[in-house]
């Protein structure tokens, strides 16, 4: 089974859209049963309405979408979105994105939503890579923090096309055992190799980033890696599954 | 045809780079890409550097699949030795800047004067574009206005978040942009529709990204076949054919 494990669905203040239709019309070409999907940051900024009409879009392909909460921790009303979340519209994982949001991804006050996810089984999928928020080694501080709750590091968790930001990734995945990445967007097919020799396949999920990334090629990052068709798999698919308890 | 316009070979042990001539090869072999343009991760700092003759050593062993750039660091006092010997004596077709590596603005004198070299030759001048500062098209830019009669490639097309910077700067003449890395198929369409087919090389930044998925991220951008035959082949076929090898004076 594959499992894309970040998608985004609705509209962006940047423009940028996907329906859920088209998702899954792609998905289908792709043979790409799952996803993890994530709404967009709106142009009317309330993102407890936006997990609220993902949920219900989600709740009609409930076989093939699971919704992830995105929450921006300086709301004062952080956790009890997420709560809402998890509780009224069942979102199964937990989302952040430093840049869209503009918070560091170790600051104290994200503690509640951590201390939420861990009790609810959540796997946190965080936008990473970015300067001065969330590189590699900073959400490394928050894994350290949280040992129980599985951490997913978006792009390889270094977005620099020179790649400097490499050597953090790999020290944060070394450290905490929580840390995983998803391979949207990672240029180099040598570091998507690296981390599985080093860390083992069980570390890595294909995500698309799509519609920023193109689904078409992003999941093709993962189907040429010179890794073991095992060790494919789960990259594809069974990590994902095993993250969200499926 | 296939050329890839941006590829790698050098041993560096300390970084723990070892990319020998035989890795790019085999790679072509499993994309289908006839030649390739190989340049080092080390920069030269003067004639005889051991980075341009480990391209010169690697040209040599196999000529029908590999083409030379010299990688230079411009603020080295033989750096426009380093050029002379590499495109007059060794045939080498182009220079690679990487201002990160080498920790120098483009538009610093130094750079300035070696890119005016550079264009002497009618050599393209292939600079490392990305997130970073030293390397944000915004700096390569200022470097390709300051001397509009280089040819200024911009490696990478700025990475992952400068497309609508890499797109505003079509309207500079001397500027051409490749496909290596970026990880939209669709910026290529974008570029294409921009530029103009005929100023956007394909380039894989092998060994690291795999020529053979850097192929197909060319081919999911939707360009027509002329327009695929001028981005793959027709278009550094050109400039490497307008490279001179003697500059008078």
């Amino acid at each position: 089974m594959i499992f894309d494990f970040r998608v985004f669905v609705g509209q962006s203040f940047d423009g940028t859209m996907q329906a859920a239709g088209d998702l899954l019309h792609r998905m289908d070409n792709l043979g790409i049963e799952m996803a993890l999907v994530a709404p967009f940051r709106p142009l009317v900024y309330n993102l407890d309405q936006a997990n609220a009409s993902l949920a219900t879009v989600v709740k009609i392909v409930w076989d093939r979408l699971i919704a992830a909460a995105r929450i921006d921790p300086w709301q004062p009303t952080a956790l009890d979105t997420l709560r809402r979340a998890a509780d009224t519209h069942g979102m199964q994982a937990l989302f952040l994105h430093p840049w869209e949001e503009t918070f560091r991804i170790d600051l104290p006050r994200i503690d509640p939503l951590m201390a939420f996810a861990e009790e609810r089984k959540l796997p946190v999928l965080v936008m990473s890579g970015f300067p001065w928020l969330s590189e590699a080694l900073q959400v490394r501080k928050l894994a350290a923090r949280w040992p129980a709750v599985p951490i997913v590091m978006s792009n390889g968790g270094q977005i620099n096309i020179s790649g400097l930001g490499q050597a953090d990734a790999t020290l944060a995945l070394a450290a905490c055992p929580n840390l995983y990445i998803d391979t949207a967007g990672i240029y180099r097919q040598d570091f998507i190799e690296e981390t599985v020799e080093a860390f083992g396949a069980e570390r890595v999920l294909f995500g698309s980033g799509a519609p920023y990334f193109d689904q078409r090629y992003e999941i093709k990052r993962v189907q040429v890696a010179k890794v073991r068709e095992e060790q494919r798999e789960l990259m594809l698919g069974g990590n994902a599954k095993r993250l969200l308890g499926l | 045809m296939i050329i890839d316009s941006h590829t790698h070979v050098d041993m560096v042990e300390s970084w723990g780079w070892m990319d020998p001539p035989e890795l790019i090869i085999s790679l072509m072999d499993e994309a289908g890409i006839a030649q390739s343009i190989v340049m080092t991760y080390r920069d030269a700092t003067r004639p005889d550097d051991p980075a341009t003759l480990y391209v010169k050593e690697s040209v040599d062993k196999y000529p029908q699949r590999l083409v030379g750039y010299v990688r230079i660091n411009p603020n080295a006092s033989g750096a426009g030795d380093a050029l002379d010997q590499a495109i007059g004596d060794f045939k080498m077709k182009g220079l690679k800047l990487h201002p990160v590596s080498y920790v120098g603005f483009p538009y610093g004198e130094a750079t300035l004067r070696l890119m005016r070299h550079a264009a002497r030759y009618n050599a393209p001048v292939l600079f490392h574009t990305g997130d970073e500062s030293l390397a944000l098209p915004e700096e390569v830019v200022e470097a390709a206005k300051l001397v509009p009669e280089a040819m200024v490639i911009l490696g990478h097309m700025g990475g992952y978040y400068h497309f609508d910077a890499v797109l505003e700067y079509a309207q500079f003449p001397n500027v051409v942009v490749d496909t290596s890395a970026i990880p939209y198929p669709w910026m290529i369409r974008k570029a294409v529709d921009a530029y103009g087919p005929a100023r956007v090389l394909y380039a894989s930044d092998g060994p690291g990204c795999l020529p053979a998925l850097e192929v197909e991220k060319v081919h999911l951008a939707g360009l027509t076949p002329e327009e695929e035959q001028m981005v793959f082949s027709g278009n550094i076929q050109r400039i490497m054919d307008g490279v001179k090898h003697r500059i008078s004076g």
